[in-house]
């Protein structure tokens, strides 16, 4: 137990600062969406001109956001499941049921890592946003495509390793060591889509 | 061999696997035994693409308007405005219920958002009225599936998405639908009055509220302006250009404002006072609709107007927001839409395998053994769905179900937008019902009763529900008026 907890610690602490680092970054990129849309609304109507960049830069802000701020809702059980038959069971063997899920979860996350990989390194991520540029010292620079490519990549990532941090919490709840658990920070999620 | 992966989804649902999860691990477990590793990787850009898409967006940016209008102080000016309409009814307060819930639907379109707001406000307020805490807590929760019904949608919005549908026939297709539940409700409320001994309230309630001078003019300027472009809209004027086209429209607002000046007269100051409280908060439903239906936005565009709308509302008008506040609800928006962004894509994902699988043209052949009426079938699918909504809530219902029923009916000749509304109104519905209706727990939650408690007082009103349910099943025009006189529907 006491090495269980060991190793879960740093790893708490460590998804924690990232979880909030990605947060503050969802909450900029929200910012940023919200601004895109007006900007291009504000262009068609008031300047008469149609610009192509705010559609792919929103849409860009809007994958950046999900794969930085899902991970936080994962943690904090924010993930729509059912929870019928772990409420028949007796807590140990509902603890074993959560542990199964969670095993579950961690195999689709890990096959998810290897494939983005793959995607954000091979031959989709070689392209070029259509409408996107950064300024540079050189001129305007396209941005690649595996730039955005790369959000859904970070939130697996993200995601795995809240599941790794999950999985080890579920296992010392499964010896009874659930009261010596560090705190996850279980702060409200919003209304939702219903 | 890939069919199997549906019954593998519902075993992974069942016992709990997070509904993301179980939307890719069924059917890429079945590819990976199939040998079809390749198209494993198939899923996963599924998954990517089915998020990376500009209607979908709509989705934060509503989340965000509601949270912002929400935390901007709006609940209030609504709930005093349907007191000012209907509080002197019998069962005053519960109408009143009924209707801001109708009015909260406009600005939020999530009914968890509306039983938290409108039940920690009003459910106290009936107790305080001679009201039993379980009957405020259920009607709170009864009209609150209202919100997801009236535009705007988040359901409708994934349901669009993920089934190819235009949101804004769906929204169009989802007021009179709404509305009906609402005046359901209502009349169900006059029935049971006297059986409960339910009292009426004061058509005022809170006497001494008063009006910033910028809301002031605000609210004057916004309902001359809405009175008078409906007048021009809806006028016989000759076609007009230029010059003469500003000078009809001038005429129309100073017939909107000779308008308000006669209803002036006709009315308390005190509720004047709260109708133009409500005016700036209820103006964000007639700038969604009419941006969309005017063509001068797309629904995502509506959305971000929407929001930028609520924030000028909340710093500069009613001024009940700091700086401060903004990262807290960004934050909760964020999180939320994370959730559901991620899930449309594991659904997009999924649809890719309904379609490989053939599973709607096997399943359409199953369900056409049992009959070929569509009004039988859709009789069963009806109450398919509301055993669905019992355990699952609406969006992932939707996600999960669309696919996969949505092209069998409409091949039986049922009207895409028409299906979608049974669709959304049915699952919407199972957010009240028991076991695991969400607005129940969440009602539980603000009215400190127990849950069996209010899904025992709920019956009544959700008897109305699946009334209302087969209604809109069995009489299409109810909800396709409103999108063929538009124009957004065949």
């Amino acid at each position: 137990m006491g090495a269980l907890l060991t190793v879960l610690a740093p790893i708490s602490i460590v998804n924690a600062i990232v979880l909030r680092i990605g947060r503050g970054m969802g909450i900029i990129a929200i910012v940023l969406m919200v601004v895109a849309i007006l900007i291009q609304v504000v262009a068609r109507y008031v300047f008469n001109n149609a610009l192509p960049w705010p559609d792919e830069a929103a849409r860009f802000c809007m994958m950046w956001m999900t794969g930085l701020m899902a991970p936080t809702a994962f943690r904090r059980g924010g993930f729509v499941a059912l929870d019928m038959i772990s409420g028949f069971l007796n807590s140990r063997f509902a603890a074993l049921l959560g542990l199964l899920l969670l095993v579950i979860s961690l195999m689709i996350l890990i096959v998810a890592v290897q494939i983005g990989y793959n995607e954000v390194t091979g031959f989709g991520g070689r392209f070029a946003t259509a409408s996107l540029y950064l300024p540079t010292f050189d001129g305007w620079f396209r941005v690649p495509r595996s730039w955005m490519m790369l959000s859904l990549l970070v939130g697996v990532i993200l995601l795995l390793s809240v599941n790794v941090e999950l999985i080890l919490r579920s296992i010392v709840t499964f010896f009874g060591g659930g009261a010596k658990l560090p705190d996850l920070d279980l702060s409200e999620l919003a209304a939702g889509s219903d | 061999m890939l069919i199997w992966f549906l019954p593998l989804f519902l075993l992974f649902l069942l016992i709990g696997l997070p509904v993301f999860f179980g939307l890719l691990a069924a059917p890429g477990l079945l590819l990976w035994l199939n040998g079809q590793e390749k198209d494993i990787t198939l899923l996963y850009r599924n998954v990517y693409n089915g998020m990376d898409s500009f209607p979908l967006m709509a989705i934060p940016f509503f989340m965000l308007a509601g949270e912002l209008m929400n935390k901007g102080g709006i609940t209030i000016r609504l709930v005093q405005f349907s007191q000012a309409l209907m509080g002197h009814l019998r069962g005053g307060l519960a109408q009143v219920n009924v209707l801001s819930s109708i009015l909260f639907a406009g600005l939020s379109g999530s009914a968890v958002a509306d039983t938290s707001a409108l039940g920690s406000m009003l459910i106290p307020a009936m107790e305080k009225e001679g009201y039993t805490r379980r009957f405020a807590a259920a009607i709170t929760a009864a009209s609150s599936v209202i919100g997801p019904i009236i535009p705007p949608s988040g359901i409708m919005i994934i349901y669009a998405y993920v089934m190819g549908e235009s949101v804004a026939a769906l929204f169009l297709a989802g007021i009179v639908p709404g509305i009906l539940v609402g005046v359901g409700l209502m009349v169900m409320i006059r029935v049971t009055a006297d059986r409960y001994d339910l009292p009426a309230a004061k058509r005022v309630a809170f006497d001494g509220v008063e009006l910033g001078n910028l809301e002031k003019w605000v609210s004057f300027a916004l309902v001359r302006l809405n009175i008078g472009l409906l007048i021009w809209v809806i006028a016989p004027l000759p076609e007009t250009a230029g010059l003469m086209t500003w000078v009809t429209f001038l005429g129309a607002l100073a017939v909107a404002h000779a308008l308000m000046l006669a209803l002036r007269t006709q009315v308390s100051s005190e509720f004047r006072t709260i109708c133009k409280r409500a005016i700036v908060p209820l103006q964000t439903p007639v700038l969604i609709l009419g941006g969309i239906l005017g063509g001068v936005f797309t629904p995502t565009e509506a959305a971000a107007v929407a929001v930028a709308y609520a924030l000028f509302v909340a710093f500069f008008v009613l001024r009940t927001m700091s700086l401060r506040d903004l990262p807290d609800i960004l934050s909760r928006a964020g999180l939320t839409s994370a959730v559901v962004l991620l899930l449309v894509g594991a659904a997009m994902a999924f649809k890719t395998v309904v379609s490989l699988s053939y599973a709607p043209q096997i399943l359409a052949d199953y369900i056409l053994t049992l009959s070929e009426n569509p009004l039988i079938l859709l009789f069963l699918i009806n109450l398919l769905l509301f055993i669905v909504g019992m355990f699952l809530d609406a969006g992932p219902a939707i996600i999960i179900l669309g696919p996969i029923l949505a092209p069998i009916f409409t091949d039986l000749g049922v009207d895409s937008i028409h299906f979608a509304i049974i669709m959304s109104v049915n699952l919407t519905v199972g957010l009240a019902t028991p076991p695991m209706g969400l607005v129940l727990f969440v009602a539980a939650a603000v009215s400190k009763e127990k849950v069996e408690t209010i899904a025992k007082a709920i019956l009544p009103f959700l008897a109305v529900e699946v009334a209302v349910i087969f209604l809109i099943t069995y009489v299409p025009a109810i909800s396709m008026t409103i999108p063929r006189l538009t124009g957004f529907a065949n």
